[in-house]
């Protein structure tokens, strides 16, 4: 069985937007199964621009699932632009979970914004002055977050997992950005914490002028689907049963994950589903 | 280039940041005699705000425009992972 996921960020529709994307969705339906947002969706996270948003993106025939991006939070205000998503059927994870059940496989996608601190040999740490702890601080609870929405899916029995982050896990994706701002655009910590949990692709944008392909320590493939970057309405990735990890199946996981129970999918839809 | 050329630059970055477009994705940078302004944008009128910031925040400077209008056209085909 094949998975279909598209996957764009960083649209940016400001309030004059309406009309930019929609028409490059017109065969979402045939081409996907879901379709996933990688943050930065408005340009200064106004309730008029969410709107624009929630507008363009509303009556898909697929399931769509977002995180926020830093100009989605530059207006201070996170919550009423998820909320006015959330109103046309468009679902907002931060440290959280939703599956999507596609024929027989139950797909799982761990969101957060994330946010920057620098990859390993020259990240920050919880260092020096208030401010800068607890910029570190909040990294790291962010990555904490989608590690733990990445073990809510594991324990859920989903075949697929797909951690989805505004910010970058990986500098590889980062490549063709001035290497000054690599503390800005990502943190080593949620590649970390997709690596300690596990995940079968990791989908970022935030950085216009990196990298589309990029890969974690642990071997789980990075995209980065920032809209300026890849200079088409979305991109598209298929996943084969034979593409989803394989230690899985080695121990017998692949069985278990299709005895959860379906309860248990439910709440974590539901918990998907607040903000 | 000036004296003032490095201050003039980040005034452009703020600017364009701070404006109607929340643009902080184009590049701005010195490079030898010149400025150069790089990057992608959604659409020809985003493009158009931004050439004018240029002109009138780098006035007088020798500034090399790579500024493209990124399209969003449903995508060709899939990559198989």
């Amino acid at each position: 069985m094949t998975i279909r996921i598209a996957a764009v960020g960083d649209i940016h529709l400001g309030v004059g937007g309406a009309g930019s994307l929609r028409p490059s969705l017109a065969t979402l339906g045939e081409r996907a199964d879901l379709f996933l947002l990688a943050g930065d969706l408005t340009r200064h996270g106004t309730a008029d621009e969410a709107r624009v948003v929630a507008d363009e993106l509303a009556d898909l025939p697929v399931p769509v699932i977002a995180v926020l991006g830093n100009h989605d939070y530059h207006g201070e205000q996170p919550d009423q632009v998820a909320a006015i998503l959330a109103e046309r059927g468009i679902r907002t994870l931060e440290s959280q979970s939703a599956i999507v059940e596609v024929g027989a496989c139950r797909v799982g996608i761990a969101g957060t914004k994330g946010f920057g601190g620098g990859f390993a040999g020259h990240a920050l740490d919880v260092f020096g002055e208030p401010e800068l702890k607890a910029l570190a601080r909040k990294s790291a609870a962010l990555a904490d977050g989608l590690a733990a929405a990445l073990d809510e899916l594991k324990a859920a029995g989903c075949g697929l997992r797909v951690a989805l982050t505004h910010y970058s896990p990986v500098p590889d994706t980062l490549a063709g950005e001035p290497p000054e701002i690599f503390p800005f655009l990502g943190s080593y910590l949620l590649a970390q914490a997709i690596d300690a949990s596990g995940a079968d692709l990791a989908v970022h944008g935030h950085a216009h002028s990196g990298s589309e392909r990029g890969m974690t320590s642990g071997g789980v493939r990075v995209r980065n689907v920032a809209q300026p970057l890849i200079r088409r309405a979305y991109a598209l990735f298929h996943l084969t049963e034979s593409s989803l990890s394989e230690d899985e199946d080695a121990t017998g996981e692949a069985a278990d994950r299709s005895q959860a129970s379906e309860s248990q999918a439910a709440e974590l839809q539901a918990s998907g589903a607040r903000r | 280039m000036t004296d003032d050329t490095e201050y003039r630059i980040e005034r452009l970055r703020h600017r364009l940041a701070h404006g109607e477009l929340a643009e902080l994705g184009v590049r701005v940078e010195a490079r030898g005699s010149a400025v150069i302004v790089s990057g992608a944008v959604a659409d020809a009128e985003c493009r158009e705000v931004i050439l004018r910031a240029v002109a009138e925040e780098l006035d007088g400077l020798h500034v090399q425009i790579d500024l493209a209008v990124a399209p969003a056209d449903e995508p060709a085909r899939a990559e198989e992972l």
